[in-house]
């Protein structure tokens, strides 16, 4: 199952997106003005709290990511090239010149790992995420993203990431609904893993720490 | 008369269907520009193939780089035992470098590879650091051998036929050359490219190795491929002939 907009909104996103247009007169509706990082910050702690550990499951940790990795993300969803039903909304307030303080002030920020709920699940997401899948060309996501999902400046911090927000991100890059991946990596190995397959490493990368040693 | 009438008739045939056969072949290279160029000239570099075999691979650098390929060919570089992805420890650099630029530029067919071998995923400076990090790297793991019962014939096979005259009497290959080093690589994958080449589907075949094993059967596949997965790595076999 792949979430609309529709149901994100419905889920615990609602709250957000019923606060949406409050925050949007704030700040003035697509009006792109650079304010002071400290204020800036208010309006991304809303969805991703104040340290970037979202606790919407939806929404992504922006904690401890690679500052580059977080600036081109947010010049993708400036231009359109990513789409997102909340970040589309928010991204026209906000004034390209922020995009380097704001990448800095989140990737400075501790990465805090979350709970698996299906222990059996995430038993079957560790053995896809350490070994890959043989029988359909999946590699091991430790190769790119490290054993303990810290990442590198190429490739994004994914450990502990919320489940929900990584289940729809693989999707989306199977679809190609997301296809900023850089050369298609990301679309090629989503593409070669089913549904099942997403859930169970979405379930295990949750408990991965994402800070390196 | 009904004679010239006949002969007419089969002379248009034959010419309609040489002029269909060659429409289908443009057609083809046309549906799939990059994949299995028939105009490929084994030994004639492609341009960035010439590029990075002029660089200095740092085998430093190179073990940093090749983090994106561990996914699939582990840590260690020695690949997975079943032969799924080739044991790439002590591969000869300009081999590495070869296949790699080869397989990005589409010309060896290797669909499985191609996203990881991007320009994204390895600059060429990368390609020429990940070729000497791997000519050097060290594996504990042993190679997956197949069910040796044919070990004899595949290693008659081996040194009478053609197999020795390039790849070496200890399977070492050839790095001025650029062929490859195949002793102790997994039973699996030898012949898995075995059969690629004999099907001439992998796309970059070397003329004298489509040649060689043309007429292999399937069990003398498996018996050369036993064989070589059996010998010990290139590099020891050297060491061990200095020593004497």
């Amino acid at each position: 199952m792949r979430l609309t907009p529709h149901q994100i909104c419905r889920s615990r996103l609602a709250g957000i997106a019923f606060l949406l247009p409050g925050i949007l007169l704030s700040h003035g509706v697509a009006q792109a003005q650079a304010v002071p990082l400290a204020e800036r910050l208010q309006l991304c702690a809303g969805c991703h709290n104040p340290d970037g550990n979202s606790i919407i499951l939806e929404n992504p940790k922006l904690s401890g990511l690679d500052a580059g990795y977080i600036v081109r993300q947010l010049r993708d969803f400036k231009s359109g090239i990513r789409k997102s039903p909340v970040m589309s909304t928010i991204i026209p307030m906000v004034d390209e010149k922020e995009f380097p303080a704001l990448a800095e002030f989140f990737s400075k920020q501790q990465r805090k790992p979350g709970v698996a709920v299906d222990a059996k699940r995430a038993a079957q997401g560790k053995e896809i995420y350490d070994e890959g899948i043989d029988s359909s060309a999946v590699p091991a996501c430790s190769g790119c993203h490290n054993d303990d999902g810290s990442g590198t400046d190429k490739y994004p911090r994914i450990g502990g990431q919320n489940s929900a927000y990584v289940i729809q991100q693989l999707m989306n890059f199977k679809s190609g609904e997301r296809a900023n991946d850089v050369k298609a990596v990301m679309r090629a190995v989503a593409k070669r893993m089913n549904e099942k397959d997403i859930r169970a490493v979405a379930e295990y990368m949750v408990t991965l720490k994402g800070e390196p040693e | 008369m009904k004679k010239v009438a006949a002969i007419f008739v089969t002379l248009l045939l034959s010419l309609l269907l040489s002029w269909q056969a060659a429409w289908a072949d443009a057609a083809d290279a046309a549906k799939s520009p990059r994949f299995g160029s028939k105009d490929y000239i084994w030994g004639e570099m492609l341009p960035e193939q010439a590029e990075v075999m002029k660089l200095t691979g740092d085998p430093q650098r190179g073990k940093e780089a090749f983090r994106g390929c561990r996914g699939c060919h582990k840590a260690d570089a020695a690949g997975k035992t079943d032969g799924t992805y080739p044991r790439l420890t002590g591969q000869h650099a300009s081999v590495i470098i070869k296949q790699v630029t080869e397989v990005r530029a589409g010309v060896r067919i290797n669909p499985k590879m191609d996203p990881f071998s991007s320009d994204h995923a390895v600059s060429p400076q990368e390609i020429a650091d990940i070729a000497v990090f791997l000519a050097a790297a060290e594996t504990t793991r042993e190679s997956g051998k197949g069910e040796g019962d044919f070990v004899a014939r595949g290693q008659e096979l081996y040194e009478q036929g053609k197999c020795v005259k390039c790849h070496g009497a200890n399977g070492e290959g050839n790095a001025v050359k650029v062929y490859p080093a195949i002793a102790a690589q997994h039973y699996g994958y030898l012949k898995r490219e075995m059969d690629y080449i004999q099907r001439g589907v992998r796309g970059n075949s070397h003329p004298d190795m489509v040649n060689a094993i043309e007429y292999f059967t399937q069990r003398d596949i498996e018996a050369v491929a036993d064989y070589l997965s059996r010998l010990p790595d290139h590099r020891q076999s050297l060491a061990e002939r200095k020593g004497k």
